[in-house]
């Protein structure tokens, strides 16, 4: 009890109130943007931008100016570099993710290297420290979080359609390509904008993990984006209060507080659950059964109970027979997932 | 055959009152080539309102490559594509065209724990009519169910979109394609990935879409047996159109055995 007296006696001080502001602004930000970047397997890509924009940082701090600038240059360069290069099919993503990242860290190396001294700032961007945000910090987080927020609910369907399928969103009238960049830009400004707080190491976490976690309770974007915003809340938030108390770095606090969330999340899985109830895999050799049956009306050659279901047959469980069949064959790969 | 003495033949593009129609798809002295490489060149076609055109030829022989030019997903080297009279190459045109056909791509992997439900995906046909932060509303919602009836998924609009089999989801694909009221609908190789039996189920459903409506239909398929029954008009491909007419003639035959056997 008189922990959490200490705690909420904490917001006294203006650094308690403004590292939790900034701590709620950047758990809906980071995990709302988050989604999307799971959805579209943009996971790496990010790393690289965060990387990147560590490197801003040390530039900032070799030449004696406010990092911002140099931190969002450097960090939406190598995103929309890397998104040119995908978006022209010049090679494999993962290959020039690689090669930026690798680059954008040995810059991050030699600026270090020409100041001469290891500075307490590297060490605050490198792993972050949601106490030390000072007020223009905040506001800069708060303007930036809001612009991203409407950019990305501006383009929410439009976003979803190009996650599920970029060709046919094209074809049916969405500017892909613009948004692509309009989104790899948001990314950035994510990134750059709660780089002070979490670290360039933490922050790509508080962007995938929430979502990751999201994902394995719904099948519906709207839910998992409300999800992902309150894992990402509450974990940004009380990471601050553990922190605090424990006198823990906030951004592994944060991060690995996150991560118990995921891992809760994945281990009591509906998703996983339900794929287990689901009941279409063959238990013999967990592929998928065959279908379609000739409407057999229950006796066709699979000798066990099952339904049909539109091309699909179902077979529950508890049928099964008790030993495995010698043979069992499987027709077209029609019903593998 | 040419498509003008095939627009002379066929009783499609001839309205009621037996004045010739205009074509809705030029196409026109059309090259696409993928950096140096040409994969289609000399493609002159026009497509008439209510046809049922097939698009066959081997793999490689630039099939889908048409279909890409034709939709603008494709950029040609030259030539020109017209749609409802609009030239899509132009600046501005495209965007609005592309809410009057729907577009139906070679079935790709889904995952299987995605996050969208049948309902959202068939309503993804919708979005380019809906602007900026708005959702879609009651009419949209009733639009989907319509096209949902149409493909006898109806019943399935709440499940998961990868849950469903391969046949269901590219029946999902179908509704989607049709959901907007398009006036063309493109088909690109609807039944690659599925077995007979389920494949023959998706093209009939194809059929009964085209009866039922006044849609357009451009279907790439590998499938000459539904292209002869079904299409009004065949188009062999190989590189470039090597015969175009009436796919019950015996000519498409010997085409066939010469394209595809050579």
């Amino acid at each position: 009890m008189s922990i959490l007296l200490e705690f909420f006696q904490a917001f006294q001080y203006p650094f308690m109130q403004r590292a939790f502001v900034s701590a709620f602004v950047i758990g809906v930000v980071c995990s709302i943007i988050g989604v999307f970047v799971l959805l579209r397997g943009l996971i790496f890509l990010g790393q690289a931008i965060a990387h990147s924009a560590f490197a801003g940082a040390a530039l900032a701090i070799l030449l004696g100016i406010d990092p911002i600038l140099t931190i969002i240059g450097f960090s939406v360069v190598s995103a929309v570099g890397i998104g040119y290069v995908n978006q022209k099919k010049l090679m494999n993503s993962e290959v020039i993710i690689g090669i930026v990242f690798a680059f954008f860290m040995a810059l991050a190396i030699l600026f270090i290297g020409l100041h001469g001294e290891y500075s307490s700032d590297i060490n605050s961007i490198l792993f972050g420290n949601i106490l030390l945000v000072d007020l223009a910090d905040m506001l800069l987080l708060i303007v930036f979080s809001f612009v991203i927020l409407l950019i990305v609910f501006a383009i929410k369907k439009e976003l979803y359609f190009m996650t599920f399928n970029s060709q046919q969103a094209q074809v049916s009238g969405v500017p892909v390509k613009f948004l692509s960049y309009l989104f790899l830009i948001a990314v950035s400004l994510t990134i750059s904008v709660s780089l002070k707080a979490i670290g360039a190491i933490l922050v790509f976490a508080m962007i995938v993990t929430p979502a990751a976690a999201a994902y394995q309770w719904t099948f519906k974007i709207n839910t998992m984006i409300i999800l992902s915003a309150i894992f990402g809340v509450f974990s940004a938030v009380f990471g601050l209060f553990f922190s605090y108390i424990l006198d823990l770095p906030s951004g592994s606090t944060i991060v690995i507080l996150i991560t118990l969330i995921f891992v809760i999340s994945f281990l009591a899985s509906p998703k996983r659950r339900s794929a287990k109830k689901d009941l279409l895999e063959c238990p013999f050799c967990k592929d998928y059964l065959p279908g379609p049956c000739d409407e057999c009306d229950g006796d066709c050659d699979l000798g066990i109970p099952h339904t049909h279901e539109d091309d699909r047959i179902i077979i529950s469980t508890k049928h099964l027979p008790d030993k495995e069949p010698t043979t069992h064959n499987h027709m077209e790969e029609e019903t593998k997932q | 055959m040419t498509s003008k003495e095939i627009s002379k033949m066929n009783n499609s593009s001839v309205d009621s009152s037996n004045k010739p129609q205009k074509p809705i798809i030029c196409i026109h002295d059309v090259v696409v080539a993928y950096q140096s490489n040409v994969a289609i060149f000399d493609i002159n076609l026009d497509i008439y309102r209510n046809e049922f055109v097939g698009i066959c030829g081997p793999n490689g022989s630039g099939k889908s490559t048409l279909l890409k030019s034709i939709i603008g997903a494709v950029d040609p080297l030259k030539g020109t594509v017209k749609i409802l009279g609009e030239d899509i190459l132009k600046k501005g045109n495209l965007h609005g065209l592309r809410k009057k056909f729907g577009y139906l791509p070679q079935m790709s992997e889904i995952d299987r724990n995605f996050p969208a439900l049948v309902k959202d995906v068939v309503g993804m046909g919708l979005y380019s009519t809906v602007g900026l932060f708005r959702t879609l509303n009651k009419n949209d919602s009733e639009r989907i169910d319509r096209a949902l009836e149409i493909v006898e998924l109806d019943q399935f609009k709440d499940r998961p979109i990868g849950h469903l089999s391969g046949g269901q989801q590219q029946k999902v694909m179908i509704a989607r394609g049709i959901v907007n009221d398009p006036e063309i609908l493109f088909l690109d190789e609807p039944t690659s990935a599925l077995d007979f039996k389920v494949a023959r189920n998706i093209m009939s459903l194809i059929r009964k879409i085209h009866e039922e409506t006044e849609l357009t239909i451009i279907l790439v398929s590998h499938d000459i047996d539904f292209i002869r029954n079904n299409c009004s008009r065949a188009v062999c491909m190989n590189r470039r159109i090597v015969w175009e007419g009436n796919p019950k003639d015996k000519e498409f035959d010997e085409v066939i055995n010469r394209v595809f056997l050579k």
